[in-house]
């Protein structure tokens, strides 16, 4: 059984429904991310795990038990916020010592354990600093130290790195997931940042329009996307209506034929390829899956080439890391690699 | 080129300043200097010393400071949790903050006379008070220390309430929502988040109040009785009907002097609460 369990959860503000129907599950362990673009929903699933609204329908149920009216400081959940929410009013070692005080454990053994977790996140010797006197990448460490001292049987995190510049971003995010595979917690991520996402996470659960387009590990979801919604997001920007024909053929609408993997029969599907997986090469060469088109742009992107080339099925846009550089106007034939073709 | 720019924008505050030299400084240190000097034109204290061994004089002074502070301590009560109330949990903040704020439209002398007719031997609070049976004839609520003091608290409750909120608006809600997840429960949050990190507005609103209640002068004039001057009505009985103009300016240094070792003592307890202030 999975210790979080999101059973048909609706959310949202008054007449604004953000959540519809959404069923999401954690198992015990698990880092967990929730990515999508602004307004998809995931900040709002993690203040509902977190306690800080209750859903206008539907079940949490955590460890086998309802927790769906169990109250904020109930639920024993670390939560680190975007904005790190350190009290300013406190020291960097009252900040981390409040969870221990508010359960009111011994003062010699929360010194300790306050002691030991500043160690871990390599903050020794600051504890009588104040917020305001670190830096951005401190103030977040505080924060994980804070939200980790209490031995959370959950971990929430809501965009904690966002705050960041781009090269603390990589450490600190190398950083979080030391931590969780040191201590072996359940988390929680909810970020936009797709590389992040990858990188951090067990599973990548996808949002969108307040549900979860996919949910799967994170080389699933960048190889074998099942919606469009997921293709266009890891990357995939040609996009083919084909026919099925039996035996991995497949037919396009101006009628060619290609070969891609997959089964399927007499269906219309969609079928996706990312600009990278196509080879260009000058108009009459022979491969596989050929299309013949128009260079309509060409970019030089340093190390590789984009071009976008009109074809009589529409335009495709071809990534490519050969020399040979086609001119705006210039016929040529592209060739789609068969494995690298993906039925949506 | 940015240097010169700021000297130039330095003429644009000059004639405030001149203003200011001319109709306050100047007319404060005059009369600082009247109180210092004796008969004969040198350097004394004796204006002082005669002033504090007045029996009348410490009778007022003490008054001051008790009615000031009481109404101050009342107003931070009566405030905080409107204050609160407004900043965190309403829906209509604009309407909330206006009526608070409504007072203060109109002069403190017409709020004077409605107490008056409000506290007054056929007042509505006598007339509620006998007609309840816990009292057998009208009390007299007017023309004392207790009807000053609800008038202050009228006076300066609003500034009171405005400073909290505007400390209180930047009081995060993560931060409340990252103590419960901590494990603390609303009181907790309340006392260990919300009341330390209110503390500056506290402290703002209770200087205001405090020198608002000292120096106000229509509000006791109007309400308090022959037996109950504070400071500023005995420095407008020396010199307008004394015509005692070195005694009312000692008064007045005086006063001065409580309001900024008031203001400071009061700053310093907040700081000591709230290091990050």
């Amino acid at each position: 059984m999975a210790l979080l369990e999101l059973q048909s959860i609706t959310a949202g503000y008054d007449k604004n429904v953000i959540l519809k129907d959404l069923d999401f599950q954690v198992e015990k362990g698990e880092l967990v991310s929730l990515l999508g673009s602004s307004g998809c929903g995931k900040t709002t699933t993690l203040r509902l795990i977190a306690g800080f609204s209750t859903p206008m329908a539907g079940k949490f149920m955590f460890n086998g038990k309802d927790y769906t009216q169990v109250p904020l400081n109930k639920r024993n959940f670390g939560f680190v916020f975007q904005s790190y929410a350190l009290f300013p009013h406190m020291t960097v070692f009252d900040n981390v010592a409040f969870g221990l005080k508010m359960r009111k454990v011994p003062q010699d053994q929360m010194k300790k354990e306050v002691m030991e977790m500043l160690e871990t996140v390599d903050l020794g010797g600051f504890e009588n600093r104040f917020p305001k006197e670190m830096s951005g990448g401190q103030r977040q460490r505080v924060a994980l130290a804070r939200a980790l001292v209490i031995k959370p049987d959950l971990l929430l995190l809501d965009e904690p790195l966002s705050n960041l510049d781009a090269k603390l971003r990589v450490k600190m995010r190398v950083e979080i997931r030391r931590l969780q595979q040191k201590f072996g917690f359940t988390a929680i991520y909810v970020t936009h940042d797709q590389e992040e996402c990858f990188a951090i996470s067990d599973k990548v659960a996808i949002m969108n329009h307040g549900i979860i387009e996919q949910m799967d590990s994170p080389s699933a979801i960048y190889n074998h996307p099942k919606t469009e919604f997921i293709a266009r997001f890891v990357g995939f920007e040609n996009f083919m209506d084909l026919k099925a024909a039996g035996e991995g053929t497949y037919v396009l609408p101006d009628g060619s034929r290609i070969q891609a993997e997959g089964g399927g029969s007499g269906e219309a599907v969609k079928a996706c390829i990312r600009p990278e997986d196509i080879v260009i090469i000058p108009e009459g060469g022979d491969g596989p899956n050929l299309l013949t088109g128009e260079v309509m742009v060409s970019t030089f992107l340093g190390k590789r080439h984009q071009y976008n080339v009109r074809t009589a099925i529409g335009e495709f846009e071809v990534s490519t890391d050969q020399e040979s550089v086609y001119k705006i106007g210039d016929r040529v034939t592209l060739s789609l690699t068969p494995g690298k073709i993906i039925l949506l | 080129m940015l240097e010169k720019k700021t000297k130039i924008y330095w003429l644009f505050i000059l004639p405030g300043c001149l203003f200011l030299a001319f109709f306050m400084l100047i007319p404060l240190f005059s009369l600082l200097f009247k109180t210092f000097v004796n008969e004969n034109g040198s350097f004394s204290m004796a204006n002082y010393f005669a002033l504090f061994e007045s029996t009348y004089f410490k009778q007022v002074f003490w008054r001051s400071i008790r009615l000031s502070l009481t109404s101050t301590a009342v107003c931070a009560v009566l405030g905080f949790p409107t204050a609160y109330y407004i900043s965190k949990y309403s829906k209509n903040k604009g309407v909330l903050m206006a009526l608070a704020v409504f007072p203060m439209f109109t002069s403190p002398v017409i709020r004077s006379f409605s107490w008056m007719v409000i506290l007054g031997k056929k007042g509505i609070v006598n007339d509620l008070l006998v007609k309840s049976g816990l009292i057998a004839k009208p009390i007299s609520l007017l023309y004392n220390e207790f009807s000053m003091i609800v008038g202050f608290i009228q006076l300066f409750l609003p500034l009171m309430i405005l400073s909290l909120i505007g400390i209180m608006d930047n009081i995060s809600e993560d931060l409340n929502l990252a103590a419960g997840s901590l494990g603390a429960s609303r009181i907790s949050t309340f006392r260990h988040v919300v009341l330390p990190l209110s503390i500056p507005g506290l402290v703002t609103g209770s200087v205001l109040v405090f020198t608002g209640c000292l120096t106000a002068y229509t509000t006791p004039q109007l309400l308090g009785g022959t037996d109950t001057r504070v400071l500023a009505t005995m420095i407008y009985q020396q010199a307008m009907s004394l015509g005692d103009w070195t005694q009312a300016s000692v008064v007045a240094v005086v006063m001065i002097v409580v309001t900024v070792a008031v203001s400071s003592v009061i700053n310093g307890i907040s700081r000591k609460l709230n290091p990050t202030i």
